[in-house]
């Protein structure tokens, strides 16, 4: 076993290679507000400008195929990557991108060789930013019974209906998207997924007004929108994997939304938490000194490094193509709510401080108040800290006559 | 990054496993629980003979010379039955703690002896005043003429009626220090008596009067007998986590068959969202211990700093143990209960290696410490 990439000789020049490019390319203005709520127009031309450079360098898609537009590099590559962009608290892509990772994953696995050619390029060298569309007022954990209609007329489809939850502030350029194909064909079998242009006429983004807008993406989406479909003409070209056949598509979909891709690195929020520990005094002692507090924060600890051991070894198993299981809905669902025990343990061993991002008043750049709400608005996305359950036992082979199997991953 | 073990690990799990089945059934094991017969017997016999409790003492001491992780592979596999008897204590915590601080003569008396199983050295280390502190040790070691008398009662010492030699934690006689010293078992004046309950192979021994040759004594002296017992026992803890990976593993397997195949309302149980949560909480447990274990071990062959990595597993290993088998309980109701079902087996174990080390508890303060809090 190893638990850290191997990096031969020639990787370590590609690190220096990465860490070099990065100093050159990272915008020293690229700042982190603790609710991207806050950050605005000029952070996300900031992102995509760093985007689009990591894209033509191959390397916003690093494992994809170079045929289109990836990088064609080794996992280990993408793990240098991975932990280079890290160090400067940014992730891969650099911002809000759920329909270019889902949809771009699906594409490979179910798209045409034209759709590839036409779609993936543009994905993969961060030309785009895409935004993931399935749930609906009426279809959230139950995803299957989407009701936005797709209908076919001549080389087109005409699409009509409303989604929620979708995306991030400042728009988009494609809406991955999940439709009804038919009305009246047996469920599962009467789905469909677009990549609309999000141009087209007849498409309304409104913002919605949450508690914040929480994201499993790992770039803080900003805001989340409803986004309103009438009479809106998509080429039928834009329609990925076949009319009835959206399902099937959705598994591979779903499958990296519920955890499955894995993910490397590890959680900021606790070194943080230390950190304000340590310099934060209570009757004239470090709050780490406390006896309590140093409970509470181990068991954070803990929890967040078997958070970070699920998420490797996902990692590992999907780009070593072993066959998964339950792994993904397993760590989407600890992580859920491991994030919603810490945010219990910081307002306990913080006290008020953590429920407010007043300048003055409130702990940790207003970071610890942004956690007690987004811990809470995370288990929802992606599929609910229930549903993973849900998932689990099928996988386990409990749930259901017959055992489910594990989404196509490429 | 490859998580996966080596084609000869895998050839060594199956080996253990096929092993195991074959000589350990569940009716050995519930036998041997009843009778506390573990050792000697006849498949405790043949499991020394296949040479796996040399499998980490070096070659040059009679044993395999095997990695962290070979061995966290062969352990967690006897850790599916629960498999019992002084594998660890002797040939892995002893072991370790002779390679620590033992003179080269001790090494290569003792080592081969372990390794070949001639030799069962159980540390005896917690007191009245339970704890794994030094603090907590009374028992004292006098000079005695030409030898060392040893003086004292250990109380909750695991797997004291399998030794064929005691490794006990003793005070100097001016107090300052405490170290090691190997009683043989049958020396007079040394009684174990094993405590009857909910204790795994729980005994006390009671040190009377007993004389010990000096040559006994770990590294020569009292001074220096610690630290050797604290290095074995940061070099045990992983290979324990291995042991309770695999019970866990067993726990599930026998949750997810029994919730597959009974019956009630019409329906297997598994169908009811109410059992899944048991499973799930019991999968999430297991795998937790999973990968905080083989982290550790892989940071230990690696040669990385491991104490934090140690801390963590033990406090969540020992914890997902404790919890997958109240998780089972849940699963199982009533069966569960029943001895002859089998589970009770590892609930029993479950509690003895919970505090077995130190409880979780302990490590998370360890880890705090060690984590500079």
């Amino acid at each position: 076993m190893d638990f850290e990439p191997r990096y031969t000789q020639e990787q370590e020049e590609f690190r220096q290679e990465v860490r070099e490019w990065l100093k050159d390319n990272v915008s020293p203005d690229i700042s982190h507000p603790a609710d991207s709520a806050k950050s605005g127009p000029e952070q996300y031309d900031l992102r995509r400008d760093l985007g689009r450079r990591l894209g033509s360098k191959g390397w916003l898609w690093a494992t994809a195929p170079e045929e289109y537009g990836g990088g064609g590099l080794s996992l280990d590559h993408a793990v240098v990557l991975e932990e280079e962009v890290d160090s400067y608290g940014l992730t891969i892509p650099p911002y809000y991108d759920s329909g270019g990772r889902l949809g771009g994953a699906s594409i490979m696995v179910w798209g045409s060789e034209e759709q590839k050619q036409e779609f993936l390029p543009k994905i993969f060298r961060g030309e785009v930013r895409t935004w993931q569309l399935l749930t609906e007022p009426e279809a959230g954990s139950d995803v299957a019974s989407v009701k936005t209609r797709a209908e076919r007329n001549g080389d087109e489809y005409v699409i009509n209906g409303q989604k929620v939850f979708v995306g991030s502030d400042l728009g988009c350029d494609y809406m991955w998207t999940l439709t009804c194909t038919d009305n009246e064909a047996p469920r599962h079998q009467n789905l469909g997924w677009f990549m609309i242009p999000a141009d087209l006429p007849g498409i309304t983004v409104q913002p919605m007004d949450l508690l914040i807008a929480g994201g499993e993406s790992g770039a803080g989406s900003g805001v989340k929108n409803t986004v309103y479909f009438d009479n809106v003409r998509v080429p039928a070209f834009n329609l990925v994997g076949g009319e009835n056949e959206g399902w099937k598509v959705a598994t591979t979909h779903l499958e990296l939304e519920h955890g499955s891709g894995g993910r490397i690195g590890r959680n900021w929020m606790v070194d943080n938490l230390f950190d304000y520990c340590r310099k934060t005094n209570r009757r004239g002692e470090p709050l780490t000194k406390d006896p309590d507090v140093r409970d509470r924060l181990i068991d954070i600890y803990m929890e967040a490094e078997v958070a970070r051991l699920f998420n490797l070894r996902n990692y590992w198993m999907r780009h070593s193509k072993t066959n998964l299981t339950y792994e993904g809905p397993q760590a989407s669902y600890f992580r859920k709510m491991s994030g919603l025990r810490m945010s219990t343990a910081i307002l306990d061993i913080l006290g008020p401080s953590a429920l407010t991002h007043d300048e003055t008043w409130g702990a940790g750049n207003g970071h610890m108040e942004s956690h007690q709400r987004s811990a809470i608005v995370a288990i929802h996305p992606g599929g609910t800290a229930d549903i993973q359950k849900v998932i689990m036992a099928r996988r386990i082979g409990i749930g259901r006559e017959v055992r489910e199997r594990a989404g196509a991953l490429a | 990054m490859d998580l996966a073990l080596t084609p000869e690990q895998e050839m060594l799990k199956s080996a253990v496993r096929g092993f195991i089945q074959q000589e350990y059934p569940k009716n050995v094991l519930l036998e041997m629980a009843e009778s506390g017969d573990a050792v000697p017997s006849e498949p405790w016999q043949k499991l020394v003979e296949t040479g796996w409790m040399g499998i980490l003492i070096p070659q040059e001491f009679g044993g395999e010379g095997g990695s962290f992780t070979d061995a966290g592979v062969m352990f967690e596999e006897l850790g599916r039955g629960p498999v019992p008897g002084p594998h660890i204590s002797s040939s892995v915590l002893s072991a370790f703690a002779i390679m620590a601080g033992g003179s080269d003569v001790q090494k290569r008396e003792w080592l081969p002896a372990i390794a070949r199983g001639e030799r069962l050295l159980v540390p005896a280390v917690t007191e009245a005043d339970y704890s794994w502190h030094p603090e907590d040790v009374h028992a004292v070691a006098r000079s005695n003429g030409s030898g060392v008398q040893v003086d004292g009662v250990k109380v909750y010492v695991f797997d004291a009626t399998f030794a064929t030699h005691l490794l006990c934690a003793v005070r100097s006689e001016n107090g300052n220090d405490v170290g090691l010293v190997m009683v043989p078992a049958d020396s007079p004046g040394v009684s174990v008596r094993p405590l009857e309950g909910f204790g795994w192979n729980l005994a006390e021994v009671r040190l009377e009067n007993v004389s010990v040759d000096p040559s006994n004594v770990l590294g020569g002296s009292i001074a220096g007998g610690w630290s050797a017992l604290i290095q074995g026992i940061g070099n045990t803890i992983p290979i324990l986590c291995a042991y309770q990976v695999g019970a866990c593993q067993a726990v599930y397997e026998m949750s997810v068959e029994y919730s597959r195949t009974r019956v009630q309302f019409g329906t297997p149980i598994g169908r009811f969202q109410r059992v899944q949560d048991h499973i799930i909480n019991l999968v999430n447990q297991l795998d937790a211990a999973r990968w905080t274990t083989y982290e550790t071990l892989w940071k230990m062959d690696a040669g990385r700093e491991a104490t934090d990595s140690i801390h963590l597993a033990k406090a969540v290993g020992s914890t997902a143990y404790h919890e997958a088998c109240n998780f089972a309980h849940e699963v199982h109701a009533g069966v569960g209960s029943m001895t002859e079902y089998g589970l009770t087996l590892h609930t029993a174990a479950s509690r003895t290696l919970y505090h077995y080390l130190g409880e979780p508890r302990v490590h998370k303060r360890l880890l705090a410490d060690t984590l500079g809090l």
